[in-house]
């Protein structure tokens, strides 16, 4: 594959989808660095765990290049230090002499994939697009569900009842009876909460 | 405590690493040429690279190297039942892991050595370890380990780690002791090798051999220490 992955859908602002590699090793982080760089990925690489940490993540569809060993915290302990806290970016391990408990930890803790250096550049590749697209569809649902925490944020506590009530599939006049309103006040509600609805589209 | 299946582990770990950065930057070398307007530059500092990634791989097969022929090991004289005593205390965990029975058959008095503490008990420790392997699939009789000390017919001291495992075939007594031979699925083959070098600079032979029953023995002597022979 030499062509990046695209998304028919994506918005104008994200940026570019980018690669994060963790080694201790810097032959294997310039390496790395070269051959997505070779099929127009960007990349960022680090030394350890805790540099990844402190520098600030881009707001972009991205995926974890990680040796599972590392110096001080193991690839493993660092894949379940970002479970919790939150952090679901997809991984994909690399490992000098990987053995059957390890790789079912990391492909139980969620791994998109598991490779032995050295690796085929092919299997690499796949690897890293597989995790970027489930990262950009994790975002996307994330995006959608903010939307509408702020769109419902935007409503008067009222409007919020009469949404409840829409939702759970009653008629305008039942509605009415329901909040003790007059069907047409309903009706002016849901007027209201159409015109948000569209504007915070 | 470092056994040299864990100093292989580190080895391998070292070479590999450069050798996968090697084989990342030649396939990313291809990707740049295969472009449709091939990108030279971004090439020719992959193989750059690769140059140096290779270098650094054989630098450090070099350094194992002198490792094991490094000649100046700390000498210093030893009694060598205190240095069994010791392995055996330091190998008591994983005896006790693998129900494994160790009997001990030191002769009392015995002339000093001259030798590296920390080494001669790594091939002890070798030595005691591929033993309890060997014997890993024992199940029809008891696992017993012994490790024997006393004097040659040439008054050498020598040490002697007899186990009850699976033995040694004939085809692979000669091959036992060469680098990167293995008869065991997660092993480097770096063991013996290792440990017939540490001994050889010792002025020592290590040698083995099978026994009249099952299992094996692998046995070094050493040279007496000279203000001790008399």
């Amino acid at each position: 594959m030499t062509e990046r992955p695209k998304s028919s859908h994506e918005p104008a602002s994200a940026r570019e989808p980018i690669v994060f590699v963790i080694d201790d090793d810097a032959s294997m982080r310039r390496a790395l660095t070269n051959l997505f760089q070779s099929v127009g990925l960007e990349v960022e690489v680090f030394g350890s765990a805790p540099e990844l940490l402190q520098s600030k993540l881009p707001d972009a569809a991205s995926c974890l290049v990680l040796d599972i060993r590392l110096p001080g915290v193991s690839g493993l302990d660092f894949q379940t230090e970002l479970a919790k806290a939150n952090i679901h970016i997809p991984i994909i391990f690399m490992t000098g002499h990987g053995d059957i408990p390890m790789t079912v930890r990391a492909m139980k803790g969620g791994a998109v994939d598991f490779l032995t250096k050295p690796f085929r550049d092919q299997d690499m590749l796949d690897a890293v697009v597989t995790a970027i697209e489930r990262d950009r569809k994790r975002r996307e649902v994330g995006k959608i569900v903010a939307n509408l925490q702020a769109l419902f944020e935007t409503l008067t506590p009222r409007e919020r009842e009469i949404l409840a009530l829409v939702a759970s599939g009653l008629m305008n006049k039942q509605i009415a009876a329901e909040v003790g309103l007059a069907e047409i006040t309903v009706k002016i509600h849901r007027g209201h909460i159409m015109k948000k609805w569209a504007r915070g589209r | 405590m470092t056994t040299l299946g864990e100093l292989t582990a580190s080895i391998a770990h070292e070479v590999n690493q450069p050798l996968a950065a090697v084989v990342a930057n030649a396939q990313a070398c291809l990707r740049w040429l295969d472009r449709e307007i091939p990108d030279l530059d971004a090439a020719r500092r992959s193989v750059e690279w690769i140059v140096n990634d290779g270098n650094r791989a054989s630098e450090v097969i070099r350094r194992v190297r002198a490792l094991a022929n490094k000649t100046d090991i700390e000498k210093a004289p030893l009694d060598i039942d205190d240095l069994v005593k010791e392995v055996s205390a330091l190998v008591q965990r994983e005896l006790i892991s693998h129900r494994v029975s160790l009997r001990l058959e030191l002769a009392p008095t015995l002339p000093m050595i001259l030798g590296d503490r920390v080494q001669l008990q790594q091939v002890m420790i070798n030595l005691v370890m591929n033993g309890i392997e060997a014997m890993q699939s024992v199940t029809d009789r008891p696992r017993q380990l012994a490790i024997r000390s006393g004097q040659d017919e040439t008054h050498e001291v020598l040490v002697s780690v007899t186990d009850c495992g699976v033995g040694i075939s004939a085809e692979n007594a000669d091959r036992l002791f060469n680098a990167f031979f293995t008869t065991k699925s997660g092993g480097m083959g770096m063991g013996l090798s290792i440990c017939r070098s540490i001994v050889e600079a010792h002025g020592g032979r290590l040698s083995a051999s099978g026994n009249e029953g099952p299992g094996a023995t692998f046995q070094f002597v050493l040279p007496v220490h000279q203000e001790d022979a008399s």
